[in-house]
């Protein structure tokens, strides 16, 4: 028994070496960066020239500034659009271009439709920014469709104004993030038993029936990692809120990293914004603690 | 080893050696700027280059153009290596330059002022950018850049529609206020405006000179003490009785000054308050319409300053190559090409020039600077401030903020970096 | 052999009797339809802005705005910008670091994967956990000590320090999808091998990346696009405009107060055909194999 365990333990062994290249790149591209973030939070810094110790001060300033959790606010919302809505629809239309426009019209038309609504997630966001600023602005395509149809009263000042701002942002978030949990999905849907659709079809499932009873519980593992990624791609949400609103307006829009950008390059507080930083990745660090924790609950169920 | 990873291996070993091969042997002058290709600076840059590799054919001349942000962002880091070129453009201002130079990663210019004689081109007030003490404050200590063209903010205005209308541009705010009056009545909204960009804040402080004096811009700019918000708490009124009476579009929170100057150039808007940059732009798109500028009624200080600046950083190889390059931007020759390609020359003789749109801007540079009247911008004495002042202009122009607010608020932050500093 | 578990024989025969099944609700279909094409007409609509504009003159630009069809088909923004981008070069950096990253990334995520996955190494929960801090630290927190360990190794504005960093950061992502997938890779398979006398690396060469083929090249054509699209970094470490990436000069068009649309349409359209000719090359793939658990 004893021997078994200690041939079993040096079999493992083995394989620890394959982790030191990813290790070594680890400790010096994350780790040590990382640490010097920290050790920054804890002065007062112009990016250039010696770095001054100020202790907590940065923190103190961090928790009487409104723009810091106004921001953490936001962010919050941004976890809507980042994830919930994108997994929804996400699902909906893997779940009708596998399991019926496939069906119905073909793999082409499907793959199509796939590599249609993939497209915003390989263009580079600063562009997408420019084309979103030509649509929401006020003279913009939304507002001039509007009016030819006779809505002006719909018409608003979508990204100029504090109700619309942050809503404004979210679908244009939605509208890069829904690719990636389609392409995902699908091809999750791929590994699934089509002999448990056909049963349930013959027991008079509709269409929504089996959406809900197979291919979610099926995708289970899928939605989890599509959950996770981007719940923590929206606490670092960046680029959108940079290129349609810069924060605005009136700070309607403001997010953590935008907060640190705006420290670490444009007032140079380094320091500040290292701290914010920490902040930032102390937060991330927990929500992906608890996210892995569940699923390796999950896992000991199963 | 599978063919995947020596492939890798190969690409890596010839990038290392590509890295290499940058040493060359012949004496090289690499020269940066990120001003647009096709910008007067660009233009009239780009042919006093030529003449430069004319005059030095041992020296090889590298030209890189650079963009705005890849400065913003890492401009200091660029200086701080080995990597920085021999002379390049630089950003003015404390939180730029003053930055840089504090830090001492700038080569100290105050002997070639003298010796090529910049001080007999330049007047005093073309230099208090170029002048940084050791806290990276401008206007006293070494000089540390030189500026080769101005810039200023004014009102553009589509002189067709003005003619139209029978109006006149004004020389006083009243009469201004009057123009726009006249507009709104016909139905046309007269000032377009990019809330959440530079023009919403130009206007802004445009407004607030109208009430500043000579302590007020020098305490404002200077940081020298908490501010005084009358002067804006005027322009803030201002602002939002315009957009109440409709000269300003509430919309304009939502816009660019890209879609704001589409606005004007589309010839929907009468009006359109921006900077000179906006010069080159105009006079190449638009065709339909006869346009004009007219400074905004102030006392003394418009908004504008001098361009930025030529630096030569800490390491620089060849300094005098660099001096000799400011110099040729500085000579009469390239000014006057500079005015003719629609820029702002600082030194350029009026009767050489023959561009319309430039012999009138240099006319009005030189007007504001010989009356010390350059403001400069609101957003120079706290680093970051631009953003502020981005955010509360937009509150103002929706409502969310009343003016009281407004000047609590961005006096707030003023007065935290005023008692930091 | 173990190339089966990935091939869709079973999905194809699903399709022949599905079909029969369906075929009757036809009006329904044409419905359904018509509802994807309106969804993916607004998908695809800002690609249709990009490519309007950039075919415009400044001055039709000036008069009908974004919105205009243009009255003629105008080369000269795109053609500007290729020139003053030098956008050949730019090509060229993208293609080269993208793909080396893509290389050594799906490399770096495999070896981390077959520890985790297939060694079950002690704590490989932790190292997941560890790794995935990667893709989630904010990229600006890292810029400073990045450009200091940069500079200090002489690697600063080379294009090796893009690529070693972005090879570290897209595998964590890499290592976690990859682990997964190999968390439920067929024992017997792998025992099998062991039995013939194949060494670990044998194995994990001859044996686990053939069947793992195509969920590496999705892996792989994910880094290619992000790599691509990166740009705070690479605008920070790639100093001299010849090592610089396509994002990077797409940077051109955003002055200080000056933007020219049709010069930023021209640099959108041009900074987004090379991925989406990518992307259609590889697009097959991408549902091939991208699953957490596709070979179960």
């Amino acid at each position: 028994m004893a021997a078994a365990q200690g041939a079993l333990a040096s079999h493992r062994r083995g394989y620890y070496l394959y982790l030191v290249p990813g290790a070594l790149g680890f400790i010096a591209i994350v780790l040590v960066p990382q640490i010097a973030n920290f050790v920054l939070g804890f002065t007062a810094w112009k990016g250039v020239g010696l770095p001054r110790w100020v202790g907590l001060q940065n923190y103190q300033r961090l928790i009487g500034d409104d723009q810091f959790w106004g921001s953490m606010i936001h962010t919050l919302l941004f976890m809507i659009s980042m994830t919930l809505i994108p997994v929804l629809i996400g699902l909906v239309l893997a779940a009708l271009l596998f399991d019926y426009i496939r069906d119905q019209f073909g793999e082409r038309i499907s793959s199509l439709f796939r590599a249609g609504f993939y497209l915003p997630q390989i263009l580079p966001v600063t562009t997408a920014g420019v084309l979103w600023g030509w649509i929401l602005n006020p003279l913009g395509v939304v507002n001039t469709i509007f009016k030819a149809i006779g809505l002006s009263p719909l018409a608003q000042n979508w990204v100029g104004d504090a109700t619309w701002a942050l809503p404004s942002v979210s679908l244009m978030i939605v509208w890069i993030q829904v690719g990636y949990c389609l392409v995902v999905f699908m091809s999750g849907l791929s590994r699934i038993d089509p002999s448990l659709y056909e049963a349930a079809e013959l027991d008079g499932a509709g269409w929504w029936q089996r959406l809900i009873s197979i291919t979610v519980p099926m995708l289970a593992p899928e939605i989890f990692v599509v959950v996770l990624t981007t719940l923590i791609a929206s606490l670092k949400v960046f680029a959108p809120v940079f290129v349609l609103t810069a924060g605005g307006p009136d700070n309607a829009t403001l997010v953590p990293s935008y907060l640190t950008y705006y420290h670490f390059f444009t007032t140079q507080r380094v320091g500040y914004a290292a701290a914010i930083a920490v902040v930032q990745t102390i937060l991330t660090i927990g929500l992906a603690v608890i996210f892995l924790r569940f699923q390796a609950r999950q896992q000991a169920q199963e | 080893m599978t063919s995947f990873s020596k492939l890798a291996l190969v690409a890596a070993t010839s990038l290392m050696l590509m890295s290499g091969t940058a040493l060359a042997q012949q004496k090289t002058f690499n020269i940066w700027w990120f001003e647009d290709p096709a910008s007067s600076e660009g233009i009239a840059w780009g042919k006093a280059l030529e003449e430069f590799k004319g005059k030095h054919p041992d020296v090889t001349v590298n030209f890189q153009q650079k963009t705005f942000q890849q400065l913003q962002a890492s401009g200091s880091m660029i200086l701080n290596s080995d990597q920085a070129p021999d002379v390049l453009e630089y950003n003015k201002g404390n939180a730029t330059a003053g930055l840089v130079a504090s830090q001492g990663l700038l080569t100290n210019l105050d002997d070639y002022v003298t010796k090529e004689g910049w001080d007999k081109i330049l007047n005093e007030g073309d230099l208090v950018l170029s002048k940084y003490d050791d806290k990276g404050i401008y206007g006293s200590g070494h000089v540390w850049g030189i500026s080769v063209y101005g810039e200023y903010v004014s009102c553009f205005y589509n002189i067709d529609m003005f003619d139209k209308a029978g109006l006149k541009p004004p020389t006083t705010l009243e009469e201004w206020v009057a123009d726009m009056d006249a507009f709104k009545k016909q139905g046309i909204t007269p000032l377009a405006l990019g809330a959440i960009d530079t023009s919403g804040q130009h206007l802004l402080a445009s407004l607030a000179y109208t009430k500043a004096d000579d302590t007020w811009i020098q305490n404002y700019q200077g940081l020298k003490a908490p501010l005084d918000g009358a002067p804006y708490l005027f322009a803030a009124q201002t602002l939002v009785d315009w957009v109440g009476k409709g000269y300003i579009s509430k919309e304009s929170t939502g816009m660019k000054d890209s879609d704001a100057a589409l606005l004007f150039t589309s010839g929907k808007a009468p009006m359109y308050v921006s900077g000179t940059w906006n010069l080159g732009n105009f006079a190449s798109t638009i065709k339909d319409f006869k346009w004009g500028q007219f400074l905004i009624p102030t006392p003394k200080y418009s908004v504008g300053s001098t361009g930025n600046l030529w630096v030569v950083p800490k390491g620089a190889k060849n300094p005098d190559l660099a001096a000799e390059w400011i110099t040729l931007t500085l000579s009469p020759k390239y000014q006057t090409e500079l005015a003719n390609d629609g820029g702002v020359a600082i030194a350029a003789d009026p009767a050489t020039i023959t561009d319309p749109v430039g012999k009138n801007a240099a006319a009005v540079f030189k007007e504001i600077s010989d009356k010390n009247g350059l403001g400069f911008y609101p957003d120079w004495p706290v680093p970051g401030y631009y953003d502020v002042l981005n955010q509360k202009d937009t509150g103002l122009f929706q409502g969310t903020l009343t003016p009281d607010q407004f000047v609590d608020q961005i006096k707030k932050v003023y007065d935290d970096a005023q008692a930091n500093q | 052999m173990a190339d089966a578990a990935l091939s869709f024989d079973e999905s194809s025969t699903r399709t022949a009797s599905a079909h029969a099944l369906q075929r009757r609700r036809s009006p329904f279909r044409w419905a359904i339809l018509a509802l994807l094409i309106a969804l993916m007409a607004f998908t695809l609509f800002p690609f249709a802005l990009a490519l309007i504009n950039a075919v415009k003159t400044g001055v039709d630009y000036a008069s009908g705005g974004p919105l205009s069809i243009p009255t003629t088909i105008d080369f000269s923004a795109l053609r500007k910008f290729w020139d003053i981008a030098d956008f050949g070069r730019k090509l060229w950096n993208s293609v080269l670091i993208s793909a080396l990253v893509a290389v050594f990334g799906v490399v770096i995520s495999l070896l981390n994967a077959y520890a985790i996955g297939i060694g079950k190494v002690r704590g490989s929960r932790a190292i997941l956990v560890i790794l995935l801090l990667g893709i989630m630290v904010p990229q600006e927190s890292i810029i400073y000590p990045l450009y200091y360990m940069a500079k200090a190794t002489g690697l600063y504005d080379t294009q090796l320090s893009v690529i070693i960093v972005f090879s570290v950061l897209q595998s964590a992502f890499g290592t976690y999808l990859l682990s997964s997938v190999l968390g439920s890779f067929p024992r017997e398979i792998i025992e099998a091998a062991e039995i013939d006398g194949a060494s670990r690396w044998q194995v994990l060469w001859l044996v686990v990346v053939p069947v793992l083929r195509p969920t590496l090249t999705v892996v792989g054509t994910f880094f290619f696009i992000w790599t691509w699209n990166e740009f705070l970094i690479p605008l920070v470490m790639l100093v001299s405009n010849n090592n610089q990436t396509v994002s990077v000069a797409m940077g051109l068009t955003r002055g200080q107060n000056l933007s020219d649309p049709t010069l930023s349409a021209a640099a959108s359209l041009l900074g987004i055909a090379p991925t989406v000719i990518f992307f259609l090359i590889f697009q097959r793939t991408l549902t091939r194999g991208v699953a957490v658990g596709s070979v179960k």
